[in-house]
């Protein structure tokens, strides 16, 4: 059944943090002001490579209203950040890579008096050749980045023969495939107050995916205990990957504690586009073959991804490339050869899909070019080649068994959208037949979503395409990935659920409430959500990785014996009745025959000898091997679409959408439907407007006026959804995550109907509209 | 040092004059100080992308009398340079005497900029989204020069702006071509690219007004503009087409007069053959589809 509102019946219910946000009234960490409170600001780089030979902060200092101007020679400790591989300068020596390179950073009074104070540090530059493409920062000669040189990591995989499989196949397609600097561009540009404390601590307010990794990599700068630091890190205004790194964070820590005032920094839109992370743009190069039939004998890919100057997660994500590049298919033999480079661009990073979205674009193209030679119908062509449920992972690694793969497959077939394109099919072939023969255009094929079938213009062509999506979730092997979570009944009698997640907008807070209501029993009353504040949560890992709802649901699974038993066995006590006799419900602890209220959660925990709480710690599930990143549990996903391209202009229009998501439980109605709309918003500007524009390594689109995403006009059409939450029997991970599933299927599926509608391959993102031009003729 | 930042930190002074005379004087007194404000809505996007400094004096036209309204005058519809876009846009008045500007007022911006920007300030852009089709529509311009009244065409200005300091005081749209016979049956249209569908910069603006007889078009102005492009009248396309049936031959025709005649500027996001042909394009469609029943015969 479609996932709707109406569907979901009770289950459909209106987020806790839903009135605040739509109204306004709720605060964000960046709305957030302190008395007295100075205005930090950052001084970057006016080159995107070049050599400090000096700085002079003295004007900067005398400067009316200024407290404090640091540079290098002010941090105490590591003069780095970086989650995975600090190399990231918060201060820059004697080098800079990128116009997002911080020099200095000054706090004053005002904000105005802080911006003219920038004005007024006196930096002088040796410029260096730029290195702004990333092939040719590989080639002898280019200038070199870093000590280590230009690659910042490489990661190559290998089974089977691929030469002797090229040489056995019948058809081989060759391509090689682009993927924009795409923006996260969230509402709510990165910030945050910092505030040194009488006790000498300091209080960090500014969001961010993982409140513990923020602490640890401040407490390295800082050169201070964590436990020094407190970092309160939701609520978040949009985020997808986009704030997991430190951003303004070292700069607003260093000025507290430096002046003994609270800071405040807020980047504009303009800093936030010059500093802040893309999406890497990535070009993969893939040659596929099969034999006669269809099956799939051989694949080469070679990623190139471009790094920007810094590491941040770079590695990760190329990691992830490589893994997804391979994707739900049975390969006779396939080879990976995959190089992350440093350049002189802006920073990449860490974004939803986590380089899946390039990857899945590449080798869905494939299928799409194969089924074209072999002229058969593309979704037919992957069911011949898609793994099943025993095969091992794409890199070979034993990974969770479902029956993810065909229950998408065979969903996408029996969609209504899928439905329409073999009427539609059917329709052009019956007419080719007739041609001359005077016949109408059936309806079905010129409906753009619309009720009235009118003709619609030449220049007007619609097609379909499908893709499909295996997504990784979780950080894979090797790489810390700590879980868990806490419940308390509170003094005031309130159940508290602790979670050390993030609220950015996904709804967690939602999901939360949702499945303690429903597995536990309780009323939304009886709870409060305790999250994103590190002195008082437990590490329950990062936001991230399509983890959080999976963990939520394991750590409440893991705590409903202990604490479910701990209040009834208390109640018990209290009450002088037999354990087996009361249940913690809603509102208190009841009769368990007659559901008569005995004991309030109120009256329990003013009562109750000692606090009653339980608490879980886990780590992530992870695949038994020792390759890197490589994943355990995975989602499954198909995308039907239904576009348009206008050939006067070349314009691309999504004109109706389908998505078949098999990820286990729908724990939130609203939250899942929400997260696949939204992704797929996301992808739709991947694929058609959104690109960061670099010019020898300055930025072109340096606002919203120019870096275009998607408008409510653009995402006109249905968007259904069918999740599929039938699991294995014994199946023991519950849901998986579905947090970025969304955005990464939509753009081959377009680019497929692009061609259904022109005849016209798409192998750059965004889709070029000079491309899909043709003259108008009305012969 | 420390001027400059008193400098930086004070306002502009805003003056707010009550007359066209008064503000017209104010500006002559400020000179290069000073600039009108109307909705201010470009003008707050140029102060922050830095393209223009924040002057020392804004001559805030909101209260200059008789700069806003939608009124008739014998046959011309009026429009005071005040008056905001979102006020265009759900005029009755001008949905009958000129559609293709509602049209083009709807494209341009977004909603909360359409209700503080003008139609004058849009104008006075000279590359602003309406200024097509006040040329397809043989728009003419009111200005106060100094103490004179000054009438030009939107295409005159369009192609060569007054250097002097002018007061934009109505824009007025004909009503009927002159000569014109009873039976000639107006068309129009106005087609507005950008990279997105909403809410966006312009690559490639169109638009057509035109009258049609028994024996074929009577009248036609053609425009083209888009991106920082000057909005131009395509003069060959018209002179192709009148007295004409636009069938697939002459079609094609004009599809190349546009393509040679258009000039575009360029920038980073579209290629100048790219706006050409759309231009090119969007003309010989929208021509086909007002005559789609001779054209498909031709």
């Amino acid at each position: 059944m479609l996932l709707t509102r109406e569907s979901s019946g009770e289950r459909w219910r209106i987020r806790p943090d839903g009135p605040g946000k739509v109204t306004g009234e709720l605060a964000y960490l960046t709305d957030m002001a302190a008395p007295g409170m100075l205005h930090g600001m950052v001084l970057r780089s006016s080159y995107p490579h070049a050599r400090i030979v000096a700085v002079s902060t003295e004007k900067a200092k005398t400067m009316p209203g200024v407290r404090a101007v640091l540079t290098c020679a002010d941090v105490p400790g590591l003069n780095r950040f970086g989650i995975a591989h600090p190399d990231h300068p918060v201060f820059c020596e004697d080098r800079v890579r990128f116009i997002g390179d911080a020099i200095a950073a000054v706090a004053a009074d005002t904000a105005l008096q802080a911006a003219e104070a920038l004005k007024r540090i006196e930096v002088e530059y040796e410029p260096l050749p730029i290195v702004d493409d990333p092939e040719a920062a590989l080639l002898e000669g280019a200038p070199q980045l870093h000590e280590q040189g230009n690659v910042q990591h490489r990661n190559d995989y290998r089974h089977g023969d691929p030469e002797a499989g090229f040489a056995a196949c019948a058809h081989i397609v060759e391509e090689t495939y682009a993927t924009p600097r795409q923006m996260h561009t969230y509402m709510e540009t990165e910030g945050g107050l910092f505030i040194p404390e009488r006790n000498g601590r300091l209080t960090v307010y500014s969001p961010t995916q993982h409140a513990f990794m923020d602490r640890m990599q401040l407490a390295r700068i800082l050169d201070r205990p964590e436990a020094d630091i407190r970092v309160v890190s939701s609520p978040i205004g949009g985020s997808f990957g986009g704030k997991d790194e430190l951003n303004v964070q070292p700069y607003g820590a260093l000025l507290a504690l430096a002046t003994g005032k609270p800071v405040k920094l807020h980047n504009s839109r303009w800093e936030s586009v010059r500093a802040g992370l893309k999406r890497h743009p990535m070009k993969i190069r893939m040659k596929t073959g099969t034999d006669a039939g269809g099956k799939l004998l051989a694949h080469r890919v070679s990623i190139v991804s471009d790094a920007g100057p810094y590491s941040t997660l770079s590695a990760e994500v190329l990691n992830f490339s490589v893994e997804h590049a391979l994707g739900p298919y049975r390969f006779g033999a396939a080879e990976v050869k995959s190089v992350c480079v440093f350049t002189n661009n802006g920073m990449s990073g860490e974004f939803r899909g986590f380089g899946g979205n390039q990857a899945v674009f590449a080798m869905e193209g494939q299928l799409d070019r194969l089924a074209e030679k072999l002229g058969m119908d593309p979704w037919e062509l992957r069911r011949i080649n898609l793994r099943k449920p025993d095969d091992p992972g794409p890199l070979g690694q034993p990974i969770s068994a479902t029956d993810g793969v065909r229950q998408v497959w065979e969903a996408l077939g029996e969609s209504r959208l899928w439905r329409e394109r073999e009427r539609a099919r059917s329709a052009n072939a019956g007419r080719r037949a007739e041609v001359g023969a005077g016949a109408k255009e059936a309806d079905a094929t010129s409906t753009g979503g619309g009720p009235a079938a009118v003709e619609p213009p030449p220049w007007i062509k619609t097609g379909y395409g499908a893709a499909f999506v295996m997504h990784g979730a979780g950080l894979g092997v090797g790489i810390p990935d700590p879980a868990g979570g806490r419940l308390r009944l509170a003094q005031d009698g309130r159940i508290e659920a602790v979670f050390g997640y993030e609220e950015f907008g996904q709804g967690l807070i939602a999901s939360l409430e949702q499945m303690l209501i429903e597995q536990y029993g309780f009323a939304a009353d009886d709870l409060r959500i305790v999250i994103g504040d590190s002195d008082v949560v437990p590490n329950s890992g990062s936001s991230t990785a399509s983890r959080s709802t999976s963990m939520m649901w394991q750590s409440l699974r893991r705590l409903r014996a202990p604490f479910k038993g701990k209040l009834r066995a208390e109640a018990a006590r209290l009450l002088g009745r037999p354990a087996e006799s009361v249940k913690p419900l809603a509102g208190g602890v009841r009769d368990a025959g007659t559901g008569e209220l005995l004991l309030t959660y109120a009256e329990l925990a003013s009562r109750a000898e000692e606090e009653i709480a339980a608490e879980t710690s886990f780590f992530y599930p992870t695949s038994p091997v020792d390759r890197v990143g490589s994943h355990f549990m995975y989602s499954y996903s198909s995308v039907a679409v239904k576009a348009e391209v206008n050939t006067l202009t070349g314009r691309v229009r999504l004109l109706d959408q389908f998505h078949a998501v098999a990820a286990g439980p729908v724990v939130n109605p609203q939250g899942y439907l929400g997260q696949i709309e939204g992704g797929s918003g996301m992808a739709l500007g991947f694929t058609i407007t959104e690109d960061a524009v670099m010019d020898r390594g300055v930025y072109l689109t340096r606002n919203l006026d120019t870096y275009l995403v998607p408008t409510i006009a653009e995402l006109r059409g249905a968007c259904e959804v069918l999740p599929i939450e039938e699991l294995p029997e014994g199946d023991e991970h519950g849901p998986r995550g579905i947090g970025e599933l969304g955005s990464v299927g939509l753009a081959p599926a377009i680019a497929q109907a692009i061609f259904e509608a022109v005849g016209k391959r798409v192998a750059k993102l965004p889709v070029d509209p000079q491309l899909l031009q043709e003259r108008v003729g009305f012969g | 040092m420390a001027m400059s930042q008193e400098e930086l930190l004070r306002s502009p002074a805003v003056w707010q004059p009550r007359s066209p005379e008064e503000a017209a004087s104010m500006k002559t007194a400020f000179g290069p100080d000073a600039v009108y404000a109307a909705g201010s809505t470009l003008l707050r996007t140029q102060w922050e992308a830095g393209t223009a400094t924040m002057p020392r004096h804004l001559i805030d036209l909101g209260r200059v009398a008789g700069l806003k309204g939608i009124t008739e005058d014998g046959a011309e519809t009026v429009i005071g340079p005040m008056t905001t876009l979102t006020e265009c846009r759900t005029s009755e008045r001008l949905a009958e005497s000129a559609p293709i500007l509602v049209e083009a007022v709807k494209a341009i911006a977004g909603w909360s900029v359409r209700n503080l920007a003008t139609l004058g300030g849009n104008v006075v852009f000279r590359v602003g989204d309406s200024v097509p089709a006040l040329i397809a529509l043989n728009a003419s311009l009111e200005w106060l020069e100094g103490s004179r009244r000054v009438r030009t065409s939107a295409e005159e200005w369009a192609a060569a702006p007054s250097s002097a300091s002018r007061l934009l005081t109505s824009i007025r749209i004909p009503g009927g071509e002159a000569g014109a016979r009873a039976n000639a049956k107006r068309f129009c249209a106005y087609h507005k690219v950008g990279r997105r569908e909403a809410f966006t910069p312009s690559l490639v603006t169109i638009a057509i007004q035109g009258t049609r007889e028994e024996d074929g078009i009577s009248s036609i102005r053609i425009a083209a503009g888009g991106g920082q492009t000057t909005p131009v009248r395509m003069t060959r396309a018209e002179e192709l087409l009148l007295g004409g049936r636009p069938d697939a031959n002459l079609l094609q025709a004009v599809y190349e007069a546009v393509l040679e005649q258009y000039e575009p500027k360029t920038d980073p996001f579209a290629a100048d053959l790219y706006r050409k042909q759309t231009a090119a394009n969007l003309v010989a469609a929208a021509l086909w589809t007002q005559f789609r029943d001779s054209a498909s015969k031709g």
